[in-house]
């Protein structure tokens, strides 16, 4: 389990400069592509999680964005196309290379596909008087690396990430930053093929990073929530996974989907619920005001029936106003108490004040100028009513020659 | 030699002829996707099939090929549907968003394949299958199965060829000229998750997206106009199909998938060195630094 959240955190720190560079693909390519370069560090000898196999297999990784690129300068192919080619044939050519592999060796297709953490606490080092899988050490190795190497480099990552021309102009030399994300993203894949398998591992290079994407805006603490994110599902799905028998990281990737979904329906700013209840909000405060002035209104023109609320709605949003002490019930009519009033004549007059500004500067006709109004009039603050009635020389009258009301 | 005695006996054969259908129509329902740009949106679609293998046979109990594979195109269909609901409402990235359903998706359908012999159900052995292929274990009713899946394809792709060309060179005239381009698109890639459900026994779900890529981008080379470039990607998906599963019944320990797809590179490998006009050596010699042109310049037919 350990072993597993050291590896998701090292995974969501990587996947985050992907996720920001739109690499998200390049880091699936990669995770499929470092097989090839594991299975022939294996076949010469090299042992799972030795130093042999993370070389072979950043090599294998810097081999397919070679190949990528280089079918796209050379072959005319777009990016995802090539992409496409690439990693299929590595995966391809690495599932048939483990099939060849004597046994024995730490290798076979299943365990390739999707890892087995299950059966990582066989395969032990002494330290410090303990017995600790191998696969945890290295994992912690790559973490502390990556952690060292991100903190070492973040500012021309960043750089690199969100302006690579500017990057470029001040001399940063960006193809090898890319390079370097790139051996990181391999190195984090190796670390983490051994738990959690070469498809598998995309799901956590990406979903902690996504997630996070939607909870901050920004990098850094992108950077650390997505490896929280990463380490804390990695726990939960392992013991979910052990609590119903089943495969650990598959389980893994599963609770990542789940805390994405979250993430996306409840994050604070842009989740599917904030936005809704914003929405509502908006929604109900528009219809308490367009309440109010065509109270105001009525009273305006001598009208009492116009008051009148027509739908279950206003009546509704009536009710409201009365329960809060901005409308009073008079008989079959209404009358605004004083703070009523006064939002109301705001409103009145930010309505007025707009249609005059747009009939003096927008050559509209006359029964044009309302719909804009009538959106509008909720999103005018005093200082901006204040500069428009400056703009319009103090004239008292909409171009409908109805009074503008004064500021209340 | 047994292999090849059992090369030849009827049921390979037919299962050949089976998978090679899946191949050409899978090439010629890529050649639309990869003109489209739309290479990697199988992946998705591939990755999420496990999860309805697997759902098709918790709900059925039932492991014949007509299940699992109805199971599998819902589970394509969801895993996309989940991809376009992703991309409406959220500000996750197209790349970004692709690369979660594939880990995602495949992901559940690890766990629950994984999960089903704990879970009481015995006899699931052999779903795993379908994660690299194995077309050892094909019925020749199986073949048919996919054989008629595939003419289907084809049909459509010809009912719709001269829309999607047009679709996939200039969609914004398209669009002008009053076609459901929206429409087309989902045809589109529809067909491609049709094709990789079909092609999920033979090559499985994690390679899959090859046979839908590999052919028609190896076929680009040949030719500029569509109508070859479909034919052609689709003789190359036939070919390296046939060839992947003869190799793997003469070798019975070897998955089809990875050999289907290695054939497929190699002919891809060979189309990109030596093409004539296109290849790489051939414009070495002619204009040595000449750019290359794009996917979708030259002279094609139905360009602007």
């Amino acid at each position: 389990m350990a072993t597993a959240a050291v590896i998701a955190a090292s995974c969501g720190l990587v996947g985050t400069l992907l996720v920001v560079r739109r690499m998200s693909l390049v880091g699936d390519a990669i995770s499929h592509a470092v097989l090839p370069g594991i299975a022939v560090a294996v076949l010469a000898g090299g042992r799972a999680g030795g130093p042999l196999v993370f070389l072979g297999a950043v090599a294998a990784a810097l081999l397919t964005v070679w190949l990528t690129q280089g079918l796209r300068s050379a072959g005319g192919l777009s990016e995802d196309a090539g992409a496409g080619v690439v990693f299929t044939t590595l995966f391809a050519a690495g599932v048939l290379l483990v099939g060849l592999a004597p046994p024995g060796t730490h290798l076979d297709a299943a365990c390739v596909l999707h890892g087995e953490l299950a059966f990582l606490p066989f395969d032990t080092v002494p330290l410090a008087g303990w017995q600790v899988p191998r696969a945890f050490v290295a994992g912690a190795i790559v973490l502390a690396g990556l952690a060292i190497a991100a903190a070492g480099t973040w500012k021309l990552q960043v750089f690199t990430a969100f302006d690579p021309a500017g990057a470029r102009a001040a001399g940063i030399p960006v193809g090898g930053v890319t390079i370097g994300l790139l051996a990181a993203t391999a190195l984090a894949t190796v670390a983490s093929f051994d738990a959690v398998g070469a498809v598998l591992v995309v799901a956590l290079l990406v979903a902690p990073a996504a997630a996070a994407e939607l909870l901050t805006r920004r990098l850094h603490r992108m950077a650390l929530l997505a490896m929280g994110i990463g380490a804390l599902a990695a726990c939960v799905g392992y013991l979910a996974a052990w609590q119903f028998h089943t495969s650990a990281s598959g389980m893994i990737a599963v609770v990542l989907g789940l805390v994405y979904a979250a993430a996306a329906v409840f994050a604070p700013d842009e989740g599917l619920l904030a936005r809704f209840v914003a929405r509502l909000r908006l929604a109900w405060r528009v219809a308490r005001e367009d309440r109010l002035a065509t109270v105001w209104r009525a009273e305006e023109a001598g009208d009492p029936a116009a008051a009148r609320p027509r739908t279950p709605q206003e009546s509704l949003v009536v009710r409201w106003l009365e329960l809060s002490g901005q409308l009073a019930r008079e008989g079959s009519s209404w009358r605004l108490s004083p703070a009523g009033r006064r939002e109301a004549e705001n409103i009145v007059r930010s309505h007025r004040l707009w249609e005059a500004w747009l009939g003096r500067h927008a050559d509209l006709p006359l029964d044009h100028l309302h719909p804009p109004a009538e959106w509008v009039e909720h999103h005018l603050g005093a200082a901006m009513r204040e500069r428009l009635e400056a703009d319009m020389d103090a004239r008292a009258a909409d171009p409908h020659g109805r009074e503008i009301p004064p500021e209340a | 030699m047994t292999a090849a005695a059992e090369l030849v006996s009827h049921n390979t054969l037919v299962v050949a002829l089976g998978v090679g259908a899946v191949g050409f129509a899978a090439g010629v329902v890529g050649s639309l996707c990869v003109l489209r740009k739309r290479a990697l949106a199988g992946d998705a679609a591939a990755h999420a099939t496990l999860v309805g293998v697997a759902c098709a046979f918790l709900a059925t109990g039932r492991r014949d090929l007509v299940t699992l594979l109805a199971g599998a195109l819902l589970a394509a269909c969801a895993g996309l549907g989940v991809l376009v609901l992703v991309r409406r409402f959220t500000r996750t990235r197209d790349d970004a968003a692709t690369a979660l359903v594939i880990g995602v998706s495949f992901g559940l359908g690890i766990t629950l394949v994984s999960g089903l012999p704990a879970w009481g159900f015995a006899n699931s052995a052999g779903l795993e299958q379908f994660l690299l292929g194995h077309t050892a274990a094909l019925t020749s009713r199986d073949a048919w199965l996919l054989g008629g899946v595939a003419v289907v394809a084809v049909a459509v792709v010809a009912a719709v060829l001269k829309e999607a060309t047009l679709v996939a060179f200039d969609a914004a005239f398209a669009a002008a000229t009053g076609w459901p381009v929206t429409a087309i698109d989902y045809v589109i890639v529809g067909l491609v998750a049709l094709m990789v459900v079909a092609g999920l026994p033979a090559v499985g779900a994690v390679l899959v997206t090859a046979l839908v890529v590999i052919p028609p981008v190896a076929a680009r080379f040949w030719t500029d106009r569509v109508g070859t470039l479909v034919v052609l990607a689709g003789l190359i998906g036939l070919a390296a199909a046939v060839a992947g599963v003869a190799v793997s019944a003469a070798r019975p320990g070897l998955a089809t998938g990875p050999l289907v797809v290695l054939a497929a590179a190699a002919v891809f490998a060979c189309s990109f060195l030596a093409a004539p006009q296109r290849g790489w050596i051939a414009r070495r010699a002619d204009a040595p630094r000449a750019p290359a042109a794009g996917w979708n310049s030259g002279a094609a037919e139905g360009g602007p």
